[in-house]
């Protein structure tokens, strides 16, 4: 693989350069440790294996202390420690936005956070959005107005709408573009992405 | 038929897991979890071409955690989809082109199968190669088979692609005017956002594949011949689809070498492609260059064409390399060759309208710098030379071709805002554009089952995997039109073969013609069972009885009647309906679908960048079955084509022939930034032979986007772009010459 040349930085390249691996080393993921209430475990009860750490975090309001790989994103971490898919992975690299999630009240690219970071985070992710049955405005506005094709980056822009609407509840049309330019839809269903944004900021 | 005549057909209906894909329910193929499931990555070749001479897996065989690896040396496995006309392996030596595959790992975690990649090694033999198409052609150039670069190969398809009607010779005689060009397209990245994914499990002998593909019948066929199973023995499941715009159809290499995996290790595999696999080992729309002679009249009458092309396959030829853009004009006298062609580079393939939105470049640019040069307005060029006839023979089903130019240029404002090319001055240029599109309309096989349960919900069963065009809500709209019943009540089951009937795949834009075809004549076979109960009860004759909303009743009296579930009930259980339906049309027909697109820009003097500020599609689609979907597909197709024009190429560093823009960053596809609002039009139309009068709408709104964007750039500045994409740098040089 020496001899390949002229590609761009890679995450793993990236994860590699911060330090975050022991290359190789031999890990079985353990995976979820606790639920709820989790943070009135302290840190020491379980020893993490080399390369890896205990994280205190919540996600959806749930708190969790689960013991993550240095390497491993919080995308990864969310789906697959967690089992919350909504959250896709598109690029794995920082550049198409499925993966956006939203951390104290910021949309953020969770491939590009490593899951080690999270301690003492607050984390929002497209299922923690309805309650029970009843959906978020904005997910009922995305059905409304086609906001899927694909779906593939729909958890994506979501989030990013939902993350400007917590900061600016009625944005204008070129307010709602900026905010999902981070988000790419190669079904090209721009139009019905901000439709649905801007339909979710009247419908509050 | 009138739209007005049904009751869910042509509203602008919701999708029907529209919950599931706004909650992340969606269950897409990369979230299925199993358990002692392992990870795989794959390893590729850094040369364009090479003899694989040994491949030595000892040290990462001795990598804790590695379970499986498998190569050219020990899987010898046909990938029979992979290559029409030359034998394709999922692993091949010589490898061809800078990410061909050589060797995937399964291990319990991704990292560890990446790490284990850095372990293995590989001993090439390097071989001369050759990156572009033309100098493929030359008698000197390095052989990538040995009949040489021309796509011939011994498979089903031909090189050169040969199509003729007419005698050009005779055409060109009968022109006042004859005109020569040439026109280049580049290689583009489909980019669907799922990057490509299988899991594959066994149990016993029989497999299950997790496939992320756009035919699970078709991936079955190919994955049971891979592997030399019989089709009972093989499960593909599609539940939720990333799209693929014609990259994922049928089964792919990395399904196959998933299942090895997992045949090797004996747990189940998830191989993930990474975004830089996406874009360099599987395949993208090929690069052309196509030259045109046109023959016209003095007002602008097409009377004789020529194509003669060549088109960049890449590696391996796995589909067709045809350039079809001038299917959209009548053209008394024509000729086309077209060379597809192998060079040690990204093998090129099926993306959205394969053949059409490069060569609808190609030949509006032609049609339009032709109207600039006799003095012509470009409508009436292109209103006079669209196409009436099919293929210089069949008649169209149905052709609205017309009805889309002149409503299309209407809304846009055509004749108000059109001025003569470059005439247009100050800091930022107006320009406005047009080009025609459209897509075949094909019919064939279908097939449906309908579960008309006792409390009249119905269970529609089909094939069919819902790739982002809402082809399952498309397929539960025809149902509750068919049957009669509300479309709440019908649940589709979707997406697995060993529970649903052969479907084509949603590729080519054939899911509402071949399966909604079955979905109706399934639905008339559940209705031909109720009525025939229901005619007792009502004392009339079963072909005097309708069926609506869930209720039976008389035709020529509606007051006589009955609710659908008490009909039911005297069957005592469900009632199946199903339909097997392969139509072909009548003798010397042909269908199409159409469209007429027009756009405005704004052309920045001083630093070549192009704003679009208006664009307007215009479609010809029959009729439309669900309004919202289909507005939507129109708008993304167009989006795509924004791509193709403005920015979107694989670039190839060529000292070593590797792609250096394999992600979505460097390919620079569309954001929401550069995209305007997409006006979308359906003009009035019904086809006899689509389901309800509908024809496709995936595929034709890619086709003329690119076409009428260089054209209205020609409009704003003057200068005519022959070569994709237009970028600032390129419009600059030429607008400050």
């Amino acid at each position: 693989m020496d001899d390949k040349k002229g590609k761009g930085v890679s995450r793993r390249d990236f994860l590699k350069r911060v330090g975050a691996g022991s290359v190789g080393a031999a890990v079985i993921s353990k995976g979820l440790l606790d639920a709820p209430g989790a943070d009135a475990y302290p840190t020491e009860a379980v020893e993490p294996a080399k390369g890896r750490s205990i994280v205190s975090l919540k996600v959806n309001g749930k708190a969790y202390r689960i013991e993550v790989q240095h390497r491993q994103t919080l995308a990864e971490v969310l789906r697959d420690e967690l089992g919350l898919t909504g959250t896709r992975i598109g690029c794995d690299r920082g550049e198409c936005g499925a993966c956006t999630v939203i951390i104290d009240g910021r949309n953020m690219y969770s491939c590009s956070q490593l899951a080690v970071w999270m301690s003492g985070k607050e984390i929002l992710t497209v299922e923690g959005l309805a309650k029970g049955d009843k959906l978020d405005p904005i997910q009922q506005a995305f059905i409304d107005h086609d906001g899927p094709q694909c779906g593939f980056c729909t958890s994506g822009q979501i989030m990013s709408g939902k993350a400007l609407l917590l900061r600016n509840p009625s944005p204008s049309e070129a307010q709602a573009r900026r905010a999902l330019s981070g988000n790419l839809c190669r079904c090209g269903n721009y139009n019905r992405e901000v439709e649905a944004v801007l339909a979710a900021a009247k419908a509050r | 038929m009138a739209q007005k005549e049904f009751s869910v057909v042509g509203k602008a209906t919701p999708r029907i897991d529209g919950f599931e894909r706004v909650t992340g329910k969606a269950e897409y193929t990369g979230d299925v979890q199993l358990p002692g499931m392992l990870y795989a990555r794959v390893l590729r070749s850094p040369h364009p071409h090479a003899k694989i001479l040994s491949i030595d897996t000892s040290k990462a065989e001795k990598l804790p955690g590695v379970k499986a690896i498998v190569h050219s040396f020990n899987t010898q496995v046909t990938w029979a989809s992979g290559g029409l006309t030359q034998k394709r392996m999922i692993f091949n030596n010589p490898v061809r082109y800078v990410g061909d595959a050589v060797a995937a790992v399964a291990a319990t975690d991704r990292y560890i199968a990446e790490d284990a990649l850095e372990l293995i090694e590989v001993k090439y033999e390097k071989l001369p190669y050759v990156l572009d198409a033309a100098a493929a052609l030359k008698s000197d150039a390095p052989k990538i088979y040995p009949k040489g670069n021309l796509s011939v190969g011994d498979g089903r398809v031909t090189a050169p692609i040969r199509e003729q009607w007419g005698d050009v010779e005779k055409g060109f005689k009968e022109a006042d005017k004859v005109f020569e060009d040439t026109y280049i397209s580049k290689h583009v990245n489909n980019a669907q956002m799922e990057r490509r994914v299988s899991v594959a499990k066994w149990d016993g002998a029989k497999l299950t594949v997790y496939a992320s593909t756009q035919g699970i019948s078709n991936a079955r066929g190919d994955i049971a011949k891979a592997l030399d199973l019989p089709l009972s023995r093989v499960r593909v499941v599609c539940k939720y689809m990333g799209a693929g715009f014609g990259n994922k159809n049928q089964a792919q290499d990395y399904d196959m070498m998933t299942a090895v995996l997992a045949k090797t290790a004996g747990q189940p595999v998830k191989l993930e492609f990474t975004r830089e696999d996406d874009f360099i080992g599987m395949h993208g729309r090929w690069a052309s260059e196509q030259h045109y002679k046109v023959g016209v009249k003095k007002d602008g009458t097409i009377t004789a064409v020529e194509l003669n092309a060549i088109t960049n396959m890449g590696a391996y030829r796995k589909q067709s390399g045809d350039l079809t853009g001038c299917d959209f004009y009548n053209i008394p006298n024509y000729k086309k060759v077209v060379s597809p062609t192998h060079t040690n580079t990204v093998v090129a393939a099926n993306y959205r309208a394969p053949a059409y939105p490069q060569s609808v470049f190609g030949f509006a640019s032609m049609l339009d710098q032709i109207a600039f040069d006799l003095g012509v307005n470009p409508y009436d060029m292109f209103l006079k030379n669209r196409v009436r006839v099919s293929k210089g023979k069949s008649q169209f089903t149905s052709n609205e071709m017309e009805a889309c130019i002149v409503e299309g240029a209407k809304k846009i404002g055509w004749q108000e805002k059109w001025h003569p090319a470059g005439a247009s001055k100050g800091a930022k240029l107006h320009g406005i554009g047009m080009a025609l599109g459209g897509y075949p309309f094909r019919l064939g096989l279908g097939a449906a089952t309908i579960r008309l349960n006792p409390d009249a919900t119905a269970h529609v069963i089909v094939g069919v995997v819902d790739i982002g065009t809402g082809a399952k809500s498309t397929m539960a709209i025809i149902a509750a039109e068919a049957l009669g019943i509300p479309l709440d009540q019908i649940q589709l089951a979707s997406g697995d073969t060993d529970v649903t009937p052969y479907s084509i795949g949603e590729s080519s834009s054939r899911t509402t013609s071949f399966t909604g075809t079955a979905v109706i004549a399934a639905a008339e076979d559940v209705r031909k069972q109720i009525f025939a109960v229901a005619a007792r009860e009502l004392e009339a004759k079963p072909e005097e009885l309708d069926l609506k909303n869930g209720i039976v009743f008389l035709k020529s009296n509606p007051g006589q009647k009955m609710p659908l579930v008490k009909a039911i009930r005297k069957v005592e259980s469900e009632i199946i309906g199903r339909a097997t339906t392969n139509p072909t049309w009548p003798e010397g027909f042909d269908g199409k679908c159409f469209a007429a697109h027009f756009c405005e820009v704004e052309v920045d003097r001083f630093t070549g960048q192009v704003r679009l500020t208006r664009y307007v599609a215009a479609h010809d689609s029959g009729t439309i079955i669900n309004r919202l979907t289909a507005t939507s597909q129109v708008k993304g197709g167009v989006v795509q084509g924004i791509g193709m024009a403005f920015t979107e190429e694989l670039l190839i560093d060529r000292p070593t022939a590797t792609p250096i823009n394999p992600n979505y960053r460097d390919a620079k596809v569309p954001t929401h930034l550069e995209v305007p609002e997409i006006e979308v039009l359906f003009v009035d139309a019904s086809d006899p032979y689509g389901p309800f009068g509908g024809k496709p709408v995936g595929e034709p709104p890619i086709t003329a986007s690119v076409g009428t964007i260089a054209n209205a750039i020609f409009n704003a500045t003057g200068k005519r772009f022959k070569e994709l994409p237009i970028t600032p740098d390129k419009i600059l040089r030429a607008i400050q010459v």
